[in-house]
């Protein structure tokens, strides 16, 4: 709580009890000066919180440090060459890229298509908002649970449905080929909602006069929605787009907590990997080369996302 | 915060907000229809995983096992959230989920919103170096620095600490980011008239800038909030004891002695739920905002 | 707490296994918050847990369904105070089994507020022992509340000492054993004159006992499960590879020390048994148990725990240590030892109650042997009650042959070295490679392993 402390001065010292106006001014220069004050508090923790274990994080991934009480030593590049030469860390990165991609066309294309809808002006607005935004508010493990049920292989709705339509039942976790599509599918109804309000509100503040002047010459909905509406959303879908893809190569928690990234790995991710060689297997110093790694792939992904963005503006 | 004064705010916004827009699909019947159609299937598919975990929920485990689940064939039981709440441990961890997330909040928009004014009037010399780390810092995730995390809070030996839960939390340079691009565009002509007042800057800060910053403030609390309610990998690894756990860290990790009960399983998820739920509804139109407004950092 | 909780109306006592309740919640929140508040940041390391000196002693086990429900009991009685001693406060948290149990206990250690004592295969010892991350038992406390060395048996005791300290304490030796339909075995002619299952002492008595089963049963001989499981091919191969008399040694470095040949005649035996045909070779865990459990095979290879399971299914049970057919007698166990997990600072008065704690548990071991857990307290086995389980009192004798993973900081039960292990072993099972591969994969994989720097030297 360092962090409020000054507030909480000035709470003490600012109110009535005024001196004169010269002095007061004077004192509020020193007090405040350049407005340094104002971001120590910030500094602090993000120089204890952030850049403390970047640059541990950093020093680790050279070190063989461990979780088990005994010392540390520096090891070069040791980590990284074992990690380059690991077949683990590719198939882990193999599967993060590939949950992005599957997860991330549909969490923008159903997100567009939901907000499209609802902004159509059909009544019942707040109640389309609830059903798609809901689940974004679910803490992951509800999110899992509810769903580690819909997959149950005997009992679980999805395998009930099937049954229900004359099919075969799925191994929806326990089959390595469908696992990652179920998480895909979990994941998309869990945070679409996210994406349907940045699309609702971007619908919501589009200037309507090129729409009402098509739409006076006598262009169909359709045609409206493809040669007005959909452009005018580019920047938005570049944006939308962009955090997707960043979010979901972060994925974790969901699939730690409904398949530990099983059957037979086909869906841990390369964080999976860090916390599996780090904390299961004690290796701090190796799994932080492995958080720098990924860490380098994700600056690319940025900067390369930044550079198609800037060029469509 | 206070509450008049933001919904005085979101008032004045044009009504168009929630009726949408009737122009986009004109005045035919078969769009509408199609469009109608739509909406309603995939709001179907959307709410029946909840409705799927309702039933189960109160159901009896028997029933679950024996006959299969259907709605029409066991009979409506609240054992199951009897059983939870006499268990103790979904109160526990909700209670410290709130205290936690409220916490967090608290010091982030606290922290932020100083640095951000600092930012953006403040004249100190590497200001904007600063500024440029900060901005920077917002493509590190916090994801990648569990690990000399956790080695840090062995170090100040604060694992299994409140503590340790929410001061990683607080670092929030996107917001900050998106606080200081809305104080830049106030007018600072505002603020002179208070300074030529007297007023300290932490006078004119609080009585000047804040009022004005409602609005983004609160975007920014009830998207904090948000996050660090369902924040999961980092206060899962510096947690061990259950009684210091989150909701969502309890709940994938201490078991029952029983083993898995679907019923129980769902109740607690759905009692877990719960309190995010009825927040949004009751505030639905400020969290839609604070969205909006932070999702996209602030554009 | 659902079925077998008193009804609604008893008093609070009546549950000694502490939930956490609204009371601690509370003192934790104001520990917390204190310590954030009052104190900065820095000194959010007054913890709450020792700033409640007296609280109750915490208990971490891995233990769910019926074993759970054992412990529970178990937990019950000694803290009401079993044999006249002193009762306890207990807060048992039960974590999920395996690599998410094993990797919380070692992040607990590692921050130095674990609980006070904690469930451990033996055979994960040597992951924690000599990294620091569990405490040493202090043998003259222990001896003081009434268990010594001599209570267990050498290869048992063995195991749970690192550098000549003892670190665990065990529960008890859980055998990878046979169970078996006694009617279908006096058909197949496989029953001696006491009517327990007759020694085999070669592979062909082994392939010839599932022929006969089969031909008893009409339907399959033996079961095994193993697909996607990440112990079972594990389990089979290691105790008939220590019935060869060969070794399996881990050394840090590798390379690793396993004789191919014998390597290969158990794979070899292996697939001959689960040929597909007269056993099948395609069956997951649970497909096994449910196949015999409900009369569609004559003889099951399984841990004793699902004795609870196999007991419901109405069939006449029998169980036998897993038949030697080599030239050693061997059996592949594990064993349930608690230990204290590291604590920066332990409070010594609680240190003394968990001592307490863990020999007023071992003295309970007679409701764990319902489990099926043969009882690692000897004298457990001494009282006639324990003789009058059956089938437990048929299997009792594979403690003495027991044979545990390889000591290695990475292996043991839920590691993932098992789990590299029994992939090859699959693939030999259903057919994709020969033994001659599989072995060699395994032999791979081992050294891949081993040239990992070891994180706990």
């Amino acid at each position: 709580m360092t962090t409020t402390a000054p507030l909480g001065t000035e709470e003490q010292t600012g109110p009535p009890a005024a001196p004169a106006d010269g002095r007061r001014t004077a004192l509020s220069r020193v007090r405040t000066g350049n407005g340094l004050v104002f971001v120590l508090p910030f500094l602090l923790v993000f120089g204890l919180f952030m850049v403390w274990p970047i640059v541990q994080g950093l020093w680790m991934s050279f070190t063989d440090s461990s979780l088990a009480l005994r010392d540390t030593t520096f090891v070069g590049f040791d980590n990284y060459t074992e990690a380059f030469g690991d077949a683990d860390v590719w198939s882990s990165l193999g599967n993060t890229v590939f949950f992005t991609a599957v997860s991330s066309v549909p969490l923008v294309l159903i997100a567009l298509a939901m907000a499209l809808l609802v902004h159509s002006g059909l009544a019942g607005q707040w109640a389309w908002r609830l059903s798609f935004f809901a689940p974004y508010l679910l803490p992951v493990t509800v999110v899992t649970m509810i769903w580690t049920w819909l997959y149950q292989p005997e009992l679980g709705m999805a395998n009930q449905l099937l049954d229900a339509l004359g099919m075969e039942p799925v191994g929806w976790l326990s089959d390595e080929s469908v696992a990652m599509w179920s998480v895909a599918a979990l994941t998309v109804w869990w945070t679409v909602g996210f994406n349907f309000l940045l699309y609702l509100a971007a619908l919501q503040s589009l200037p309507t006069t090129f729409d009402e002047a098509a739409a006076l010459d006598g262009a169909g909905a359709w045609r409206r929605l493809w040669s007005i509406t959909l452009p005018q959303l580019r920047r938005t879908t570049g944006l939308v787009a962009m955090l997707q893809v960043l979010a979901s190569l972060k994925v974790f928690d969901q699939i730690y907590i409904l398949t530990k990234g099983g059957p037979n790995g086909s869906t841990r991710p390369v964080l999976e990997y860090v916390y599996d060689v780090g904390f299961t297997g004690y290796r701090l110093g190796y799994a932080s080369a492995v958080s720098y790694l990924f860490f380098a792939l994700i600056v690319v992904v940025s900067l390369v996302q930044l550079r198609l963005f800037r060029r469509e503006d | 915060m206070s509450a008049t004064a933001t919904t005085l705010r979101t008032r004045r916004r044009p009504p168009r907000e929630a009726a949408g827009s009737p122009l986009l699909l004109g005045h035919g019947r078969l769009p509408r229809a199609l469009a109608g159609t739509a909406l309603v299937v995939l709001a179907v598919l959307w709410l029946l995983p909840f409705v799927w975990a309702v039933i189960t929920s109160v159901q009896s485990e028997e029933d679950i096992n024996t006959t299969g689940l259907s709605p029409f064939k066991g009979a409506f039981t609240l054992d199951a959230y009897q059983q939870i709440l006499e268990r103790g441990n979904v109160t526990v961890w909700a209670f410290n989920s709130f205290l936690i997330s409220a916490l967090v909040t608290l010091i982030t928009v606290a922290v932020s919103t100083l640095a951000a004014y600092g930012f953006s009037r403040g004249t100190f010399r590497g200001r904007r170096a600063l500024l440029g780390v900060t901005v920077a810092a917002i493509m590190v995730p916090p994801q990648l620095l569990v690990v000399p995390l956790f080695d840090q809070m062995t170090l100040f030996n604060m694992v299994d600490t409140y503590a340790a839960v929410i001061l990683p939390q607080v670092v929030a340079p996107m917001m900050v980011f998106i606080l200081k691009r809305f104080f830049d565009g106030i007018p600072k002509e505002l603020e002179e008239a208070a300074r030529i007042d007297g007023a300290s800057e932490f006078r004119v800060f609080r009585s000047v800038v804040l009022p004005l910053s409602r609005p983004i403030v609160a975007a920014v609390a009830i998207f904090v909030f948000i996050g660090a309610w369902n924040n999961f990998m980092w206060p899962f690894i510096v947690t061990n004891d259950p009684d210091l756990m989150t909701l969502p860290v309890g709940l994938a990790t201490v078991k029952d002695a029983y083993g898995i009960q679907y019923a129980q399983s769902m109740a607690s998820a759905l009692l877990a739920a719960l309190p995010l739920i009825v927040v949004f509804l009751l505030f639905q139109r400020r969290i839609v905002n604070s969205v909006a407004t932070t999702g996209l950092g602030g554009s | 707490m659902s079925s077998r909780l008193p009804a609604q109306g008893v008093p609070a006592v009546s549950d000694p296994v502490r939930r956490p309740s609204r009371r601690r919640l509370l003192r934790h929140a104001m520990a917390g918050a204190g310590a954030l508040i009052a104190a900065g940041p820095l000194s959010g390391c007054a913890s709450p847990a020792s700033a409640s000196g007296a609280s109750a002693l915490s208990v971490w086990d891995l233990f769910q369904g019926g074993d759970g429900m054992l412990m529970d009991d178990m937990i019950e009685a000694v803290s009401k105070g079993a044999g006249g001693a002193e009762g306890f406060e207990v807060d048992r948290t039960i974590l999920d089994w395996g690599p998410s149990y094993y990797t919380k206990l070692a992040m607990s250690a590692a921050g130095g507020r674990a609980s006070d004592v904690a469930a451990m295969h033996l055979s994960r010892l040597a992951g924690y022992a000599p990294g620091g991350l569990v405490d040493a038992f202090d043998l003259d406390l222990l001896a003081e509340y009434g268990v010594t060395e001599k209570d267990f048996t050498p290869a048992v005791w063995s195991r749970t000492r690192h550098e000549g300290t003892v670190y665990a304490i065990p529960l008890d030796v859980h055998p990878f054993i046979v169970f078996y339909d006694k009617k279908a075995a006096e058909k197949a002619g496989l029953l001696d004159t006491s009517g327990e299952l007759a020694p085999m002492g070669s592979p062909e008595a082994l392939l010839d006992a599932g022929r006969a089963l089969a031909e008893a049963t009409g339907e399959a001989g033996i079961l095994f499960g193993h697909v996607t499981d990440t112990a079972q091919n594990w389990r089979l191969f290691a105790g008939l590879y220590a019935q060869t008399g060969a070794e399996f040694d881990l050394p840090d470095g590798g390379p690793p020390k396993i004789d191919v040949d014998a390597a290969v005649r158990a794979v070899t035996l292996m697939t001959r048994l689960f040929d597909g045909k007269t056993n099948p070779n395609n069956l997951d865990y649970n497909g096994a148990l449910a196949a015999f459990s409900s009369g569609r095979g004559g003889m099951a290879m399984l841990g004793e725990w699902e004795l609870p399971t196999l007991k419901k299914s109405g069939m006449e049970l029998g169980a036998a240590p897993f038949p030697q057919v080599f030239e050693k007698p061997a059996v592949y166990t594990d064993s349930h030892s608690f230990v204290l997990p590291h604590q920066n600072s332990p409070d010594p008065a609680r240190r003394r109650e968990a001592h307490r704690y863990v020999a007023q548990i071992l003295k309970q071991s007679l409701t764990w042997a319902s489990a099926g857990h043969i009882p690692a307290y000897q004298p457990v086995l001494a009282e006639p009650e324990y003789a009058a389980l059956d089938p437990q009192s048929s299997y009792a004798d594979a403690a003495k042959v027991a044979v545990l993973d390889p000591p290695n900081w990475f292996a043991g039960a839920g590691s993932n070295f098992q789990n590299r292990m029994c992939q090859p072993l699959q693939s030999a099972l259903l057919g994709n490679t020969t033994p001659e591969k599989a072995v060699r994969q395994m032999v791979r994989e081992a050294d891949t392993l081993l040239r990992q720097p070891n994180p706990v030297a």
